[in-house]
């Protein structure tokens, strides 16, 4: 037997990109997303972009091989109840799982790819100019 | 193999998230199988400094 998830407030403000908020029991939960996320010095879209795949979108990811079976589980709920007064959380995102009662299995998998393209003869604007920044150099070994 | 858990009680008073992300959980409850994997792709050949070219995939 499960116990009994008691949350008395619950305060979330954002669940995106294949996550899920879930109040009450469920069996099995599969959530998966995959990002492109690309972010370039200015704003330019070439279209059509992003069709190809990236090895890293279909590589196998290895799982832990648990046989489930080999594993006797006993629990002993002394007490039945999980009790929480109050949970805040402003987001969940890709793929991400708020759960509150009881499952049977959570099966996530998130693949993320990130570039970044900047330009070559980039001259930042004259420091007289504007008002202090911040300085990020990003360099490169050729 | 044989694995016993007593689960005594439990009282939770304010729990305080910023973000639950990339294949993250927050349960409050039981569970028999969690299985999470996220996978990043940062390489240094990921930024590229020079012309706005199309992506390609290598």
């Amino acid at each position: 037997m499960k116990r009994l998830s008691i949350v008395q407030q619950l305060n979330s403000k954002t669940v995106i990109i294949s996550s899920v908020l879930q109040i009450g029991d469920s069996r099995e939960i599969i959530s998966r997303s995959k990002v492109l996320a690309v972010q370039r010095q200015y704003e330019l879209f070439l279209g059509s972009e992003g069709e190809g795949t990236f090895p890293i979108f279909t590589k196998p990811i290895q799982k832990l091989d648990i046989n489930a079976e080999a594993i006797r589980i006993n629990r002993l709920n002394e007490s039945p109840i999980i009790s929480v007064r109050s949970i805040y959380v402003i987001a969940a995102s890709t793929s991400a799982v708020i759960h509150i009662g009881s499952t049977s299995t959570i099966n996530g998998e998130t693949r993320i790819k990130h570039i970044r393209q900047l330009a070559e003869n980039y001259s930042p604007p004259s420091p007289a100019l504007s008002a202090p920044q911040p300085t990020i150099r990003i360099t490169k070994d050729e | 193999m044989n694995y016993t858990v007593i689960n005594r009680d439990v009282q939770v008073g304010d729990i305080y998230l910023t973000a639950v992300t990339s294949s993250s959980i927050l349960l409050i409850g039981d569970a028999d199988i969690i299985n999470l994997a996220s996978a990043f792709d940062t390489p240094p050949e990921s930024l590229f400094v020079g012309p706005f070219v199309p992506l390609t995939p290598k």
